[in-house]
């Protein structure tokens, strides 16, 4: 589920890093910052139904003039490849990830795909930073975003349970 | 119906909308008639809906057309459903139906075997204006009406296989992307690529 102070936290670092558009498909282990995202009025916020729908919706918003990010569990990752490498890469579009690890160390679910994860973040060319340390949430966020601007192009953050 | 000739009639009711066109033949008819920056190439197939969510979505006050196609929409069917979720006032999201995957080789799509009806598809997705088409003057009848009137707008266009000669794109789509940009910045007056300057380049 996640608690209120981490998602807040997380929203915060959002904004600061100038991220005003967010699509997101929900995970149980980010339920407090999708209700915020929900809330929020400074922050579109853009359900979708089927993650690679996101890197569209991501990839409009950016040509608009929005900094987008799109919320996902990794299991969304894998839905996503086409639209990540066709679309995303190809074209040169910044996008954060903002990636629930499930599978991870300490996470019982989808061990499968948490072992695929970083593979796949690898081999599509995609950076990525596993968060892990509270106290550099806002730091982490920052510089996520500022990669995927200067690269011109998706990088990830893993939201792990720890940051949550 | 030829796409071709849809295209045209098309093109004399536009002005500086913005034009997202499938991976496909549409996208090379289209700017064979209009030649555009507002226009951007898609090459992810079923992609072009989404794109053009997000693009209506932040821009509410410029028209959105999608040009999609019955393969490009079986394989992202489910954005219809959330372009009906999200109600944007400023999409008209159109469906050249051509009954196969015409840059596949010719194959069967869902539409071959002629079951489905996109339009009332669109409309139970909660898209309530939603039309079947399938002559010229009908065609342009609903793009009238799509860009006098709040939508968001889905046209179903049961069109004649077959591509028209047109030349190849004038843009890959990296260059596409730049020029698609720089049209929103000067039509907007919004500075999107900001291009940062190095640290070291800044006066002290």
């Amino acid at each position: 589920m996640g608690t209120l102070d981490g998602a807040r936290l997380i929203v915060a670092g959002l904004k600061e890093a100038g991220i005003n558009l967010v699509a997101s498909v929900p995970d149980i282990n980010m339920m407090e910052l999708i209700n915020l995202l929900y809330e929020d009025k400074e922050i579109a916020h853009v359900p979708v139904g089927r993650e690679e729908e996101g890197i569209g919706v991501c990839t409009g918003a950016h040509l608009a003039g929005k900094q987008p990010a799109l919320l996902m569990q990794n299991g969304g990752l894998l839905n996503s490849c086409n639209g990540i490498t066709t679309t995303a890469l190809q074209f040169g579009i910044p996008i954060l990830l903002l990636i629930y690890y499930a599978g991870d160390m300490g996470d019982n679910a989808f061990h499968m795909v948490g072992l695929v994860t970083e593979p796949v973040l690898q081999g599509l060319g995609v950076k990525y930073t596993v968060m892990r340390d509270p106290a550099k949430v806002k730091q982490d966020i920052a510089g996520a975003v500022m990669a995927a601007r200067s690269s011109k192009r998706p990088v990830t953050l893993l939201l792990t349970r720890a940051v949550l | 119906m030829k796409r071709f000739e849809c295209l045209q009639a098309i093109a004399t009711l536009v002005k500086d909308e913005l034009f997202v066109t499938t991976a496909g033949g549409a996208t090379a008819e289209w700017n064979a008639v209009h030649q555009s920056d507002g226009n951007i190439q898609v090459k992810t197939l079923g992609l072009c809906s989404s794109i053009g969510l997000g693009l209506a979505l932040s821009l509410p006050k410029r028209k959105v057309f999608v040009f999609d196609g019955d393969g490009a929409l079986w394989m992202n069917l489910g954005s219809l459903a959330t372009i009906g979720l999200h109600q944007p006032k400023n999409l008209i999201h159109i469906c050249w139906d051509n009954r196969q995957y015409e840059s596949s080789g010719g194959e069967p799509t869902v539409s071959t075997a002629g079951n489905i009806d996109f339009a009332a598809v669109a409309r139970s997705a909660g898209i309530k204006s939603s039309r079947a088409v399938s002559a010229v003057d009908e065609l342009k009848e609903a793009v009238s009406h799509a860009l006098g009137h709040d939508g968001p707008h889905f046209i179903w266009a049961r069109i004649d296989p077959g591509r028209a000669e047109a030349p190849p794109l004038r843009y890959d789509e990296l260059e596409n992307k730049y020029h698609f940009i720089r049209y929103i910045e000067e039509t907007e007056g919004t500075n999107i690529l900001r291009v940062p300057m190095p640290a070291s380049y800044r006066i002290k």
